[in-house]
Parts: structure tokens; C-alpha cells; sequence
């Protein structure tokens, strides 16, 4: 098992967790806060990665397709 | 200790070490005064990942990074392009600044957008254009403006204005070694790290001029002597600038491949049709695979081009229309490599194809990675994702500039106070970054080893 912390959630949350989760995959209130906190901080790293507007981009790959690099 | 690390992207021992050395009387002299030798890159032995595997020590799976672009959550489309951001493990310049060491970083792939180091960071060609804020700290990009007027990231290669092309990379080269020395001059560093992309550029869009074996070669071609004399652009401008060094600071020259000649480019879609492995109609007329309409609920697998190819398979779970199996994932992939391995080549010559499967290939394959990477002919023959030729084989290139295409040895060379010149029979890009750190006394626990 990983190295892990204990986190406190309001007893509602928790309720409403168990209850959610029942006759799902997810065994533990635990194993579902850990996948959707995961969720959340992957989809808000992806948000901040995006460097480069649209045009930009295009931009970008115009250059490199000129290059050889893309197809 | 102080240390100056040059970047010559693409240069090949052979040419620098061997063939035009004599011409190059500043590297030559280096080179009497350094260990050096040829450099195994990383595979692929492509500009993005290279360099970030040579400043961080990490492999390409580690990094995560396979090329200059990635399928964005297994889509057969979408895809996304590598940049700074990206890179998540810690380049050399990162260690060095936790020691309070400083760090010049200019053009360093992929440096856009430009990361807050204990120094100076400037952009690499992959920086849009010169309206962006392209420097950390971002005042100095005024400062390059000041010195050098507008500053050239990158020249695109085009057929019919060569001239044009082979000019403006002078002026990119020279306003790049312009900015290297006022840097030299004006800054507080322990580490300044450059690379130029414009000899890959040169490269590339000259080499069947120089390359009397090539099958396009054009004897006689006035612009036979280009690459030559870009080495030499290159040796003056380096010499101007070894000069202001004082004998304590150690010159590193290295690169992140080498380049070889183009013999031609395979149609690897094309085949792979024919093959039944994709499935889709092609007639005549060339097209892009992305206009192609495939039917993705029969097809197995598919191919991106470039200088390696990335075969994905349409597996079950993964891709939104896979067929593949994941049972069967073994032994379909053995069976597609096979096939590939077995291609051979215009006249019925035996290929040394390589295929490599990224998670056998490094220590963990993190990210968007290919189920299978080839290098057709290791790497003579590059791979064209577009269909509908005459043949599977090229003789140009289907994209980009025609002539030229990388090989898995680019160069190493070390000048350093109280380390004895003489050759090395073999390095390896992963070695870079542990020698580095090991100059200025870092402890990092790498794959690679200190070659000082």
C-alpha cells in the first residue's frame, strides 16, 4: 500500500459518497475521493498546458509540417 | 568553474570531426584540447525528445515525450505538441540553481514558453513568433531586441527560395552568437548552454548539393558548398567567442543526432492497407491520411510519418472504435513488427529495419506513447503517413525538405581545466547531464555516467 494521510470531509459529503458509490466498483468512500481528486488535478495540469492559442498553434504546425516533423 | 555547452543540433562526427575539420581551425584546436567522440542519442533520435533527454538525463518514456507531437487521449485525431511545460523531470539548469549556480539557456527544445530559472532562459524555435514574450525574465527580451534588432528563432525550409532560405539562416546563426557573446560580456553565469537549430536547417535543405553519393545529387549545384560553408560560419563565430572565455571556463561541444542521406521515404499507411491491417479506399491521388475515411471498426493498426514511424493499435477499451483485444495485444503486436521487419526495400534489398516496443525500450513509458516505433532502413528511409502514390517508394519526401534524415550518432567534446585530451570510443546523450552535475559537484542519482 502507498504512503498515505488522512484527510477530514463533512459527514454530508461522506453520506452522500457512500451513497453514490453503493453497488459501484469502488469499494471504500477513500478509493472514490482519491480517483476524483485525480480526476480534477489532471484535467486542471492539462487546462494550465495549454500555452499556445489557436493560432499559435496552428502556427506552430505549419512550421514543423514545413519541417519534416509532422505529416 | 564556469562552463560554456554549445549545441550544434544534428551535427554528425564524421563531417565535424573528420571531413571538415581542417577547414574549422577554432574546433580543431578545441578538439586537441578535449576528450570527444561520437554520441548515441536517445531513440528516437528526434530534435524533441533529444535535448531534453541529454539536460535532464531521463529517457523518453520517462519524459513522456516521443516526437514533436502526441495523440491526445488515444483519439485517432486530435493531437497535442510538446513545449516547455511539458518537460516534468529536472533539467541540469534546475540542479545547478538549487545550488545557487547561474544559468544562461538559450534555445534549448522545447523552451517555449520560457521557464523561470536561476538565470536567463530564451525561447527555442517553437516559439511562435517574436510578438510573445519569449524570455524569463521577461525584460530581457528588450535587451536581446537592443542588441541583436529582431530575433530569429528558426528559418522553414523552401524549395524554390533557397537562397533566400540559406541568407536568412546566416542571419539567424549570427544574431544568435551575437547575443551568446554580449551575454558572455553583460551576465553573471556559471552554465551557458546554446543551441543552434540553423545547422539541422542547413542540413536538411542542402545536403543532396554536398553529397555527392545522394540519388538526387546535382553535381556541379552552386549551392554545392553551402554546408561547408556553414561549418565555417560556425567555426569563426565559435572562435570569436572560445575567445572571451578565460582558461578556467570548460567548453563542451555536443548534439542531439547526427544526419545522414535521405535514400528515399516509405508509404507506411499505403502498406499497411495493402496489408489489411487499415482499412480504408484509396485511389489515385495522393492524400493525407487525416482526409482518408477509415473504417475504424476493422482496422487493426495505423501509422503516423516523420523520421521514425509510430504504429498505434486499435485496441479494444482504449480507442473508441478498438478491435485489438487486450489477450491479444501480444501477439498482434509481435505479428505487425514481424511484417514490418520483413519490408524490404525499391529493388528487393534487405532493410536493417529496427522496431522497438517503448515499454522494453525504457526503464517506464509515461504518456502518449506508439505501440510499436520503426526506424525503416534504420533511418535512410523516412515514413510518409500520406497514401495513394504509384509506389510505397519515395524518392522524395512527401513533407518538408527532401534531402536528408537523422542518424543515431551526433557528438560529445569536453575542454576542461586538468582533464587530458584524447579520444572517447563511446558516449551516450544520458551521459551529458551526470557529467555536467558532476563539474560542479552535484550528487544526482541517474542512468548515465560522469564522463570526467
Amino acid at each position: 500500500m502507498a504512503d498515505e494521510v488522512e484527510v477530514k470531509i463533512p459527514r454530508d459529503v461522506y453520506d452522500k459518497i457512500e451513497e453514490r458509490i453503493r453497488d459501484t466498483e469502488f469499494s471504500s468512500v477513500d478509493e472514490y475521493v482519491t480517483y476524483v481528486l485525480r480526476e480534477v488535478l489532471a484535467s486542471l495540469e492539462e487546462e494550465e498546458e495549454k500555452v499556445f492559442t489557436e493560432e499559435e498553434e496552428e502556427k506552430v504546425k505549419e512550421r514543423l509540417r514545413a519541417l519534416g516533423y509532422l505529416d | 568553474m564556469k562552463l560554456l555547452v554549445a549545441g550544434l543540433d544534428s551535427a554528425p562526427p564524421d563531417l565535424l570531426f573528420s571531413r571538415f575539420i581542417d577547414d574549422l581551425p577554432n574546433i580543431k584546436k578545441l578538439l586537441s584540447e578535449s576528450i570527444y567522440g561520437p554520441m548515441k542519442s536517445s531513440i528516437p533520435a528526434i530534435t524533441i525528445p533529444a535535448w531534453m533527454c541529454m539536460a535532464t538525463g531521463k529517457t523518453p518514456g520517462e519524459l513522456g515525450l516521443y516526437g514533436f507531437r502526441h495523440r491526445k487521449k488515444n483519439d485517432y485525431k486530435d493531437i497535442w505538441i510538446a513545449h516547455s511545460l511539458t518537460v516534468k523531470e529536472k533539467t541540469v539548469w534546475d540542479y545547478l540553481g538549487e545550488k545557487g549556480y547561474k544559468s544562461i539557456a538559450i534555445g534549448i527544445p522545447p523552451s517555449y514558453p520560457p521557464r523561470k530559472i536561476n538565470g536567463i532562459m530564451v525561447g527555442c524555435f517553437i516559439t511562435p513568433d517574436s510578438s510573445v514574450n519569449y524570455t524569463y525574465p521577461q525584460n530581457v527580451k528588450g535587451e536581446i531586441e537592443r542588441v541583436v534588432g529582431d530575433y530569429i528563432f528558426d528559418v522553414v525550409f523552401r524549395k524554390d527560395e533557397r537562397d533566400e532560405v540559406k541568407e536568412k539562416i546566416w542571419e539567424m546563426t549570427e544574431k544568435r552568437f551575437e547575443l551568446i557573446r554580449h551575454f558572455i560580456q553583460t551576465q553573471d553565469w556559471d552554465l551557458l548552454w546554446f543551441v543552434e537549430i540553423g545547422l539541422d536547417r542547413i542540413h536538411h535543405a542542402f545536403w543532396k548539393y554536398f553529397d555527392e553519393n545522394h540519388h538526387l545529387h546535382e553535381p556541379n549545384s552552386r549551392y554545392k558548398n553551402v554546408i561547408p560553408d556553414y561549418y565555417k560560419l560556425l567555426d569563426r563565430e565559435l572562435g570569436k567567442t572560445l575567445k572571451m572565455l578565460d582558461e578556467d571556463t570548460a567548453v563542451m561541444i555536443v548534439s542531439d543526432h547526427g544526419i545522414k542521406a535521405m535514400k528515399g521515404c516509405f508509404a507506411v499507411n499505403q502498406w499497411m492497407i495493402d496489408e489489411g491491417l487499415l482499412k480504408a479506399e484509396y485511389g489515385n491521388g495522393v492524400r493525407k491520411f487525416e482526409q482518408l475515411n477509415v473504417k475504424w471498426d476493422e482496422t487493426i493498426a495505423w501509422s503516423w510519418g516523420g523520421y521514425y514511424a509510430r504504429v498505434f493499435l486499435n485496441v479494444k477499451g482504449r480507442e473508441k472504435k478498438g478491435v485489438v483485444r487486450l489477450s491479444e495485444y501480444e501477439k498482434i503486436r509481435d505479428d505487425v513488427a514481424e511484417k514490418i521487419k520483413s519490408i524490404r526495400g525499391p529493388e528487393g534489398e534487405k532493410w536493417r529495419t529496427e522496431v522497438y516496443y517503448p515499454e522494453e525500450l525504457y526503464p517506464i513509458a509515461n504518456g502518449d506513447k506508439p505501440d510499436i516505433m520503426v526506424y525503416f532502413d534504420n533511418l535512410s528511409w523516412r515514413s510518409a503517413g500520406t497514401v495513394g502514390w504509384e509506389s510505397y517508394y519515395l524518392l522524395e519526401n512527401d513533407t518538408g525538405p527532401d534531402d536528408a534524415v537523422h542518424s543515431q550518432y551526433g557528438v560529445f567534446s569536453l575542454k576542461m581545466p586538468g582533464v587530458e585530451a584524447g579520444k572517447i570510443a563511446e558516449c551516450e546523450i544520458y551521459d551529458v547531464t551526470p557529467t555536467i552535475l558532476k563539474m560542479f559537484g552535484i550528487k544526482a542519482d541517474l542512468m548515465g555516467r560522469s564522463l570526467v
